[in-house]
């Protein structure tokens, strides 16, 4: 059977380390299906991003086959937005991810396994934009 | 100007999500984990069935917020916790308060119940007012 510990010493060599970029235009037609996706009509949302719309742009997780080696199912921890300035439509955002942190807790029917992801997120002028920072719970 | 006071509550928002709404958030995010939309496969790995998208509950604290904030703030940092699964068909009450106010910058709790009161997502978030 994989162990927790197995796993956290495979996903720990990469702690730190960009996985590839991903590059992608923010465009009014994905922003109008994720603005009524999730149930908001605010007429904001026809020039600007809502808040979570970044993790509709880019994978927000990287390296996921490794802990998939350990247990049955995934569930998101948790999530923590950043923003430094707003995200408009037309933006050409880069996203860059890493894994910053790896550990084990018991719960109740076994070893969990959390994984910290960061995504940093960069608009065409360079401008850092947003940070987001999530758990991701392998069981 | 916003009037803002520590303690005070910010107009709570009753989400109705549907299964439907699970394979919209689903497509719009590109998260097509089965576990969001396959009842059988949901089961299969020890959950009651299919349920919400953590990141589709915090989108619904998001838009709280906006709400709340309309153009008279700014929001700074969001941050939520998952503490419980929540299954569509169910409402999901979206609310906040105001935790700290220091000159322009407000810090709030948010949170989500689900129809019996329990806060199965929790977080905090700072705004910054527009002067």
């Amino acid at each position: 059977m994989t162990t927790t510990a197995w796993v956290i010493d495979k996903i720990k060599t990469r702690i730190g380390v960009d996985g590839p970029e991903v590059t992608a235009l923010v465009e009014a037609g994905h922003v109008t299906r994720f603005a009524e996706a999730i149930g908001d009509p605010n007429p904001r949302w026809t020039k600007e991003a809502p808040p979570t719309f970044l993790v509709a742009l880019a994978p927000v997780s990287v390296h996921m086959s490794d802990a998939e080696e350990f247990g049955t199912g995934w569930l998101n921890g948790g999530n923590r937005f950043e923003y430094f300035a707003p995200v408009m439509i037309g933006d050409q955002i880069t996203a860059k991810g890493r894994v910053v942190d790896v550990y084990d807790k018991a719960g109740s029917s076994g070893n969990l396994l959390f994984i910290v992801f960061e995504t940093d997120y960069t608009n065409q002028r360079g401008t850092l934009v947003a940070r987001l920072r999530g758990t991701m719970i392998r069981r | 100007m916003m009037k803002v006071k520590v303690g005070q509550e910010i107009p709570e928002l009753v989400k109705h999500p549907t299964p439907r709404q699970l394979v919209q958030y689903a497509g719009a995010q590109g998260d097509f984990y089965e576990i969001h939309y396959d009842q059988a496969y949901a089961k299969s790995v020890g959950l009651p069935g299919v349920i919400l998208h953590g990141l589709l509950k915090a989108a619904f604290l998001g838009q709280l917020l906006t709400d709340w904030l309309g153009d008279e703030a700014t929001l700074k940092t969001f941050e939520v916790s998952y503490r419980g699964v929540d299954m569509p068909g169910h409402p999901y009450r979206c609310r906040g308060r105001v935790t700290k106010v220091g000159g322009d910058d407000v810090e709030l709790e948010v949170w989500g119940e689900d129809e019996g009161g329990k806060r199965t997502t929790i977080g905090t978030a700072t705004v910054q007012l527009a002067r």
